[in-house]
This record gives structure tokens, sequence and C-alpha cells, in this order.
């Protein structure tokens, strides 16, 4: 079977960011607000396929991750279903052609993506809650955002690309 | 970006998610006992090759800093040389950072901190050694401030720390001289990693600001000694038979980099000389 050259352009780029993820980010001083390229890959992914795919994808990264914080195992596969079906069904609604309307959409669903899962791990209260999802929740989406168009430009070429199903 | 117009959120598409979600909720609510080998496992097979390179990238970054430090070292050496009378008192830093590591001597596993951009990073964190190294379940977890945590579970090469900012971690803990008990715990409602709360101190008793708190030795896990933070202030006179008391931590979980793992059969010593936090007792070797 041959698998289109698009799709294979897609599939790369999409490892390069979730390599670069596990790369990177252990040499970000501020981890805390190191972007967090395995989303931003996700959602790549996400608004060039179907709903259905984004879901699964988002299942299985937010499982995976979670391994690596296992006192909260199944809250990020909870957030990154949802943030994996609602970025698939965006593409029906949303036509980003635009730089900054996929920025924005990568902050809001990192930000989004922490608010489902702090509800679901039920592990910060007051102040924590609000310092996390009013200050470092942004923080971080805002670094994602940035570290998305800095990947959509260089590798514009293998994204622009995009398989319809 | 071309994105295409094809009708999308079909029913199978809905039932897809549905699933998904559902599955995610059912993990969600599994026991613990079964979500840490699930995960264990996941991390051994699966997530092996990302955690490999994860480990690599900060040793790969450790040794940067080795460097930069080193040259920083040369240099102050060189400024010392030039300076004569600065020369001893530079040697006698260089001595002292040398006894501290000798005291502690062995039982313990070097690891270095593979943080995450999870929102649990801080409350649980994923340390660089293993089973293999010798790392053991509940070990404690110490950085050269004081304790970190007390390890949750552990792989061939990699482990999973509860840090003392987790809501469900707890440690015994005495002040001054070993008069005085309570047990210390992360303050819910403040930022994770930010401050911690001695509880179940006897109203007789008062802690003035600025005491160090270290731990009791009690409960068989972590050793008598190791620093936990200083007193703040007092919270509460909970029905006028006990105190709360504010605890500055001494270590932040989320800024932690590099620690060490004890091996439990530590658990029955005594480290107050180790940290220099407390004067040290004249028996500070194993406890009856």
């Amino acid at each position: 079977m041959r698998v289109p050259a698009d799709r294979l352009k897609l599939a790369a780029a999409l490892l390069i960011l979730v390599a670069a993820h596990f790369v990177l980010r252990p040499r970000f001083a501020a981890s805390r607000f190191a972007p967090d390229l395995v989303l931003v890959a996700l959602l790549f992914l996400a608004i060039r396929t179907r709903p259905a795919v984004g879901a699964v994808a988002g299942f299985v990264v937010g499982l995976l991750t979670d391994a690596v914080v296992p006192t909260t195992f199944g809250a990020g596969a909870f957030a990154l279903t949802i943030i994996g079906f609602a970025a698939g069904w965006l593409k029906a609604v949303v036509f980003a052609d635009n730089l900054l309307v996929n920025a924005l959409i990568v902050f809001a669903a990192s930000w989004l993506r922490d608010v489902l899962q702090v509800a679901a791990s039920n592990q910060l209260r007051g102040g924590a809650l609000g310092l996390q999802l009013l200050v470092l929740s942004p923080a971080a989406a805002l670094s994602t955002a940035v570290a998305a168009l800095v990947a959509l430009f260089v590798l514009r070429g293998w994204l622009a690309a995009a398989p319809s199903r | 970006m071309t994105i295409g117009t094809e009708r999308y959120g079909s029913r199978a598409d809905t039932a897809v998610f549905a699933v998904c979600l559902v599955l995610s909720l059912l993990i969600l609510a599994l026991p613990q006992a079964l979500r840490l080998p699930l995960a264990s496992a996941l991390r051994r097979t699966v997530l092996l090759p990302v955690v490999t390179l994860e480990r690599q990238a900060a040793f790969s970054r450790e040794e940067r800093q080795d460097v930069l430090a080193l040259r920083a070292q040369r240099d102050s050496l060189a400024l010392a040389a030039a300076l004569l009378p600065a020369l001893e008192a530079e040697n006698d830093q260089l001595r002292a950072l040398l006894r501290l590591g000798a005291r502690v001597g062995s039982g313990y596993v070097d690891a270095e901190v593979l943080h995450q951009t999870g929102l649990s990073d801080g409350l649980t964190l994923l340390l660089s050694a293993g089973r293999r190294e010798g790392v053991e379940p509940l070990a404690p977890v110490v950085a050269p401030a004081g304790l970190v945590g007390a390890i949750l579970s552990v792989d061939a090469h990699t482990s999973v720390a509860m840090a003392w900012s987790h809501p469900d971690f707890r440690v015994s803990a005495m002040v001054e001289d070993g008069r005085i008990f309570g047990v210390v715990a992360a303050r819910r409602g403040e930022a994770a990693g930010e401050v911690m709360e001695l509880r179940g101190i006897a109203y007789r008793d008062s802690l003035p600001v600025g005491t160090p708190v270290v731990t009791s030795g009690l409960g068989g896990i972590f050793p008598r000694g190791v620093p936990i933070g200083t007193v703040q202030g007092a919270l509460s006179e909970t029905g006028g038979w006990e105190r709360t008391y504010l605890l500055k931590p001494a270590v932040h979980p989320a800024e932690a980099s590099h620690v060490m793992v004890l091996r439990l059969e530590r658990a029955a010593d005594t480290l107050t000389a180790d940290f220099d936090t407390l004067p040290a007792p004249a028996d500070s070797g194993p406890r009856p």
C-alpha cells in the first residue's frame, strides 16, 4: 500500500516536534513555562484529520504523558481527548490559514487542557488553583503558542499539505 | 495551512470520542494500586525511548552547567591566586564542601529530576535513577538543603517521587532538640511547593519564628535530622489543645534539579550533622 507523500511529510513533522519536546524541554531553566510541543503536534494532527482521529490521538498522548506523573493517571487522557476532538471539529468551522489564528487556537487549547486536567485531577484548591490557572497556565500556554508559530514557520513546507481524511 | 471543508463531526466521530472519554474516566477512577503498575508498564515499554532521550538531555544540560561551574571556579581560583589572603578562605570553603559529601558517605543514589510540563510537576517528580541504581519504593528523597519527598514507584532506570508538596504527603517532624514533635504536610490552597504546615504541636509549646524543623525519624522511612523548613509563624490554635505553624520549606520541589535518594537501610540513622541545620548530638550514629 502506498502512503501519500503529504501524509509522510506530516508524520515526519509531528515526529520532529515530539522528539524536540523531550530533547529541548530539559534545557529550559523554567520548566513550568516550557512549551508543550507534544500538545502542538497533537493539535497539528487533529486539525488536519477527522475529529475521531483527534480524539483517539488525544487519548493516547494523554495516557502516555500521564504515565510520567501517575498520581493523576487518566486526567491528561481525559483533557486531551476533549482537546483533540474539539480541534478536529474546529476544522469544520475555522478556516485557519492565518498564523495568529493558529497561535490563538494553540493558546486556548493549552489553557483549556490545564483547566480540564486540574478539574479531573482535583489536586489544587484555593490560591494554588488561582495561581495555576490565572498565571502559570497562561504563561505556559503563551510559550506553547509561540513555539507553535515557530514550528509552523520552520515546518511550513511539510505542514502545508493537509491530508483530508 | 490548508483546512478542508468536508463534513466533519459525524456520528462515528462522536461515538469514537465518547468511547475515548469513557475510557479516560474509567482510568481516572482506577485505584492507585492499579494505576501505578499501569503507568510503570507504559514507562518501561512505549515511553522508554522518550524517557531515555529526556534523561540524556538532562545529562547534557548538567554537563554544560558543570563546564560553566568549572570555568567559574577556575576564574575564582585565578583571582584567589592573585589575592593570596583570600586563597586560604577559598580553600576552607572547598574543604567544607568536600566534608559535606564525606559526611553523608554511602547509602544513597544520585538522581536527576526530569521535570515535566504537566500540572503535577512539583507534586510528583520523575527521577533518572531506578531499581538498577538501587532505588527502592518509599525511599526518602533529599536535596542538599533538605527534604524533597519519598519514592512512590520504581522502574528499572527511572522512579517517581512524591514531593512533600503533594496533598497526600506527611512526615513526622521535630524541632530543636527533639522535645517537640508534630506532623508536616503541604498547606492546601497555597501554591505547590511554597509553604507547609506543622500540625499537632501541643498548646503549651510555643515555637519562635525561625525555628528549624527537621524529620523526627519516627515511622521507619525518613532518617532523623533531615531539614524540612523553618517556622514562619502560628496559624491556628485548634480548640485550645494544639497549635499549627506555618513553615518556610527548605527545598522547593519544582526547583529541585539534582537529588539524593537515600536507601531505606539509613532510616535509623541521624543525619542532623550532615545537613548543618542543628547542633550535632553527641551520638549521631544509628538510634537504638
